[in-house]
């Protein structure tokens, strides 16, 4: 579902954020892209959702070619991957209910669906009872929901978070990576950039550890440290 | 909520503030046109005639300046027309503070060919017994054509230029809010929205501030031409200001459509830009 080969990124400043990356992940996998701060975690999720570009090198998400994939494309392509952002990216004057929905809105859904659709997703995170409460009516944790609840309300076929649980406490952290577990058996493919061991070593899946912009390890049910 | 409605209402205003400028321009170039235009008219020879002449005389003597070198026409116009042309053309001024009788003589209106004959012309017609006296403004009417020409063009240049000016202030003023809402709109790009469905909103509300802006601008100006352009006439009864609804309307219109264009384009500009650098 996802090749990505010979990838490269080198910044302007000279620093080389990613190199010689090749990756493939299947549809419905699990995989946890982790490493220390500066691996280039985030770096490799932002090319797969097309908001930066390579210096080299290739991405495919379902045989089709990001490099080439046209500027007007590039909003449908984001409609089907869901994407979850360590500071949420909330609109603070819109309710929960009307953050959610935004992702419908914006793919011309009408409006009862997108209320069926809001509500079904918002039970899902477990948020049902305070759609109409603004972000900043709530914690962290609850923050976050709101975030998965948008990235999947669409059911994309593709789920990437980056740091999802970066400010939160263990026992919300938790409570967030079951959320995404439960995710991806509803056939979402899910890849989580962390660098929280305990979740990584106590929900056990395929991990791709980065060092200095490279692929160190790629391994099956692995610990965080292999 | 607040605070954006804050930064709508400063929007408004700069708006409204810089089609005043605008449109005052206009205007005050409208009534130099207006004056260029009403002396280089004026390429005459006014004949006035002494009280008591027969009408027979008068149509023999104006038959003889009709074939005098250098003259295209000759119209006569009795003074009882002359002041209900005069009362017509001035009719902003109580007239009856000023003069209760007729004051004005029978005069010939003389149109020249060209300007060469005219001071000849008017010293000859001046020994005519009929003749009281002679008037002409050619070296004047001459020179207005040329400042005419001239300030068409400066104006034409100037309305350019402010037209610019306006626009600048225009999309530098809109920029303002849609970077308040900078955020709004790289959410929006993230979750798969075009670039069109983030725009019109923007360009929507751009309209609306611009329209805004004219609508008010309009109402202030015509308010305030109305009345300076009264008391101005009063004092200055010869000055042809503009009172013709036609081009008054034009300036207005012409204000309230830049206002609408410039709300649109501003917006659409800011929210491009924005676009480009989330």
């Amino acid at each position: 579902m996802i090749r990505v080969k010979n990838l490269r990124k080198i910044h302007q400043n000279g620093f080389v954020a990613l190199d010689n990356i090749n990756l493939t992940i299947e549809k419905d996998e699990f995989v946890y892209l982790v490493g220390p701060s500066g691996a280039g975690k985030s770096t490799l999720l932002s090319m797969l959702f097309k908001a930066d570009l390579p210096t080299s090198g290739e991405i495919y998400i379902n045989n089709i070619s990001l490099n080439t994939l046209p500027a007007k494309q590039v909003p449908l392509l984001r409609r089907n991957i869901g994407f979850i952002f360590q500071d949420y990216k909330l609109l603070p004057k819109r309710t929960v209910a009307e953050n959610v929905a935004f992702a419908l809105r914006v793919m011309h859904v009408e409006r009862n669906r997108i209320r069926r659709q809001v509500a079904q997703v918002l039970e899902l995170v477990g948020l049902q009872q305070k759609m109409n409460y603004l972000p900043s009516e709530l914690s962290g944790g609850e923050q976050q929901r709101i975030c998965i609840a948008r990235a999947i309300v669409n059911n994309p076929a593709i789920l990437l978070a980056d740091e999802p649980t970066g400010s939160l406490d263990p026992d919300t952290s938790w409570e967030i990576m079951q959320l995404l577990s439960k995710i991806n058996a509803r056939q979402t493919t899910v890849i989580v950039a962390t660098h929280n061991k305990s979740i990584v070593d106590d929900i056990r899946k395929r991990v791709v550890a980065l060092e200095k912009g490279r692929i160190v390890r790629d391994k099956h049910l692995s610990l965080y440290d292999g | 909520m607040k605070r954006s409605g804050v930064m709508i209402f400063i929007s408004v205003a700069t708006i409204t503030v810089s089609l005043i400028v605008f449109g005052l321009f206009l205007l005050i170039s409208a009534n130099i046109n207006n004056l260029a235009n009403f002396i280089s008219s004026k390429l005459e020879i006014r004949v006035y005639l002494k009280d008591g002449i027969q009408e027979a005389e008068v149509e023999v003597f104006r038959q003889r300046i009709l074939h005098m070198n250098g003259v295209k026409d000759v119209i006569f116009i009795d003074h009882d027309t002359a002041w209900k042309q005069f009362k017509s053309n001035f009719k902003n001024i109580e007239l009856t503070d000023v003069m209760s009788n007729n004051p004005l003589p029978d005069t010939f209106h003389v149109y020249l060919q060209n300007t060469d004959s005219i001071s000849n012309l008017s010293s000859y017609l001046k020994t005519f017994p009929q003749v009281e006296d002679v008037g002409y403004m050619g070296p004047i009417a001459e020179r207005v054509k040329l400042f005419s020409k001239v300030t068409k063009i400066a104006g034409l240049v100037l309305v350019g230029l402010l037209t610019v000016a306006t626009l600048l202030i225009t999309i530098n003023t809109i920029r303002l809010t849609v970077i308040a809402r900078q955020n709004e709109i790289a959410i929006m790009n993230l979750v798969g929205a075009t670039s069109d469905f983030i725009r019109w909103p923007f360009i929507i509300e751009g309209l609306f501030m611009g329209v805004a802006g004219s609508f008010v601008a309009v109402i202030f100006l015509k308010a305030s031409y109305l009345f300076f352009s009264v008391k101005l006439q009063n004092l200055l009864p010869y000055f042809p200001l503009v009172f013709d609804s036609f081009i008054l309307s034009l300036v207005y219109l012409a204000v309230f459509v830049l206002g609408a264009i410039l709300g649109i384009v501003g917006a659409y500009i800011s929210v491009s830009r924005t676009l480009k650098s989330v």
